[in-house]
């Protein structure tokens, strides 16, 4: 029992990688332009279908990240002109307004590919690879230390470089910024380009260890805010540590219970948190109402 | 009530035109039926956007929840169609009360967090099959009974119980707006604290809102359930059970009153009639995309083009 308890927390942990670069896109979106992106899931699918479109022409699914990262960044650029078009009830509008950008993505990726499940066939990524009593695909292994590294990018970017700190600067006080000669704008572009790159990074992990299907998309989304709820607003570890969170959950709830629940275990941590540390476990920020 | 000749037009057309017209094409009428179902969800979905200022993306929850009590209600325990139907209702403000404390939250928080509950009641549904039938859904569901002679099981008969609920409720809803509470929901959407300050409060009114929503999709997820007499979680739960109300809504204005019903007809109609004919799948794909224009170029809906010039009964 301990052993299979042992797993499930380090496949949790695993998983729970893919999920921040998930959480951290959705959070630098909202940090800046105050949107929160309904579609920001099925960027991450579309991400994830073509590494399968890659796989299906015999090449490894790593091969799709090049390609994934023009589609998914040129995907979310276009979403920012979009949704910066809006002038009248911004936070209403851009809600419907990036929800119907998802039915558009997934009914696009439902026409392309049909609406069958798919996973990795390469035997390579799916090899097990055992450290002591756990086990993991290498896949699984070989994403979560490229998302660290991202994590670790991501927080160079944010501390260090001018865009980077701009992004935190629009972040906390837009008015502020404009003063200073940033360009709030032009912020809020960039921002939405980091989150494409690091969608299109998730969704390709996703695929080399998981299963897709065209209505993901949204479970996506969901996790993904569900994960800025646990973390507060901010941070990077944070957030890394919410998305552990949730990884842990699901993968606990399917072995002590079943898979069938494994959403319902996300959606109990959020509501607990919801309730009893409405400001998430790691932030300050005022949320409530 | 100031115009009274396009609500009497409106009432000839929908009780004596179209069922006189149309009363025998069972395909258009269960279009029709079809469309005025979404139309109900839309209304009680742009009820809670115009007065209670939220966006809910888990209407979903609502409409699944009303159609399970109510089948349930009647292929188990054997109560008759039309009193399951405003429990069915009730079963729906049920599930709205264990969503209140999400009330707290505002704006995006609050449209993703009644889409987290939409996915968990989805999920219930599935695997609690002791009571709900798990993934095999409810067979068998009763129609519509007869009432002294006229029977209400065939399309007409749905018809017009889903005409007349529409019209109801979107009575109701005009009742709300014009009452005090309604003028403390406007001034709401303005400013919140400030509302608060001069003595509303705000949750409560919120909360009320949240409610009467949940009812009115609820009755139509029941009326639905005893139209097809089949349910099943994937197909109760559905997600178009909201993608297709917040298009028809956004699509005819959802700061109107019957403007989502009109838009429901609408988009719906053109969905199964034109979309699916030439796109068998993927034809939501067209609704995204109108979602999407109307949001850029019209927010405030096809209908407001026409209210401009004067006597549009859909905005009084």
């Amino acid at each position: 029992m301990t052993e299979l308890i042992l797993q499930a927390l380090y496949s949790g942990l695993l998983q729970g990688g893919s999920y921040a670069l998930i959480a951290l896109g959705l959070a630098l979106v909202f940090g800046t332009m105050k949107v929160i992106n309904l579609a920001h899931g099925e960027l991450v699918l579309l991400a994830a279908y073509i590494a399968y479109q890659v796989e299906s022409k015999g090449f490894g699914p790593m091969f799709a990240i090049p390609i994934a990262l023009v589609v998914v960044c040129l995907a979310a650029v276009s979403v920012y002109f979009i949704v910066s078009r809006i002038k009248q009830d911004r936070e209403i509008n851009s809600l419907i307004l990036t929800y119907g950008i998802g039915v558009i993505l997934t009914n696009l990726i439902l026409l392309v590919w049909h609406a069958d499940v798919r996973s990795t066939s390469s035997t390579w990524l799916q090899e097990a690879f055992v450290v002591g009593p756990l086990y993991s695909m290498r896949s699984e292994l070989i994403f979560f230390v490229v998302s660290i590294v991202l994590m670790a990018g991501l927080w160079w970017w944010l501390s260090k470089s001018w865009y980077g700190r701009a992004v935190r600067a629009v972040s906390s006080n837009r008015d502020a910024a404009k003063l200073m000669g940033i360009d709030p704008g032009k912020t809020e572009l960039v921002s939405f380009i980091v989150a494409g790159v690091l969608a299109a990074f998730a969704g390709v992990a996703l695929f080399s260890y998981g299963v897709i299907q065209p209505a993901y998309g949204g479970a996506l989304t969901v996790k993904a805010f569900i994960i800025t709820v646990l973390a507060g607003v901010g941070s990077i570890p944070g957030v890394l540590l919410g998305a552990v969170l949730l990884g842990v959950a699901e993968a606990l709830t399917v072995t002590l219970a079943s898979s069938a629940l494994q959403e319902l275990a996300g959606m109990g941590l959020f509501l607990l948190v919801l309730f009893v540390m409405p400001n998430g476990l790691f932030g300050a920020a005022r949320r409530r109402g | 009530m100031k115009h009274k000749a396009p609500l009497l037009l409106l009432l000839a057309v929908g009780y004596g035109a179209v069922p006189l017209l149309l009363g025998a094409n069972n395909y258009v009428m269960s279009m029709i039926v079809a469309a005025l179902v979404i139309g109900g969800v839309a209304l009680s979905w742009a009820l809670l956007g115009n007065l209670g200022g939220m966006v809910s993306f888990g209407h979903s929850a609502f409409f699944g929840i009303g159609a399970y009590v109510s089948a349930l209600l009647t292929v188990k325990l054997h109560v008759p169609v039309l009193a399951a139907l405003p429990l069915a209702g009730l079963g729906a403000v049920a599930a709205s009360v264990v969503m209140l404390p999400v009330l707290r939250l505002r704006g995006p928080y609050f449209a993703l967090a009644i889409l987290a509950y939409a996915h968990i009641f989805r999920i219930l549904a599935t695997e609690w099959s002791s009571v709900t039938g798990g993934a095999g859904g409810v067979a068998g569901i009763p129609s519509f009974p007869t009432v002294s002679g006229f029977d209400f099981g065939n399309k007409l008969g749905a018809y017009l119980i889903a005409l007349t609920l529409v019209l109801l409720f979107a009575w109701v809803y005009a009742r709300i707006r014009a009452s005090y509470y309604g003028i403390a929901l406007r001034a709401m959407h303005d400013s919140e604290d400030a509302t608060r300050v001069v003595g509303v409060d705000s949750t409560l009114l919120k909360a009320a809102m949240l409610m009467v929503s949940a009812f009115i999709a609820g009755v139509f997820g029941a009326v639905n359930a005893h139209y097809i007499n089949f349910l099943e979680p994937d197909y109760a739960f559905n997600a178009s059970w909201v993608t297709l109300p917040i298009v028809a809504a956004i699509f005819g204005g959802y700061r109107t009153i019957l403007g989502p019903v009109a838009g429901a007809l609408v988009v719906y109609l053109a969905d199964q009639l034109i979309f699916k004919t030439y796109m068998p799948t993927g034809h939501q794909l067209v609704l995204g995309v109108l979602l999407v224009l109307m949001i850029v170029l019209r927010p405030a809906g096809l209908l407001s083009l026409f209210a401009k010039k004067g006597g549009a009964h859909a905005g009084a």
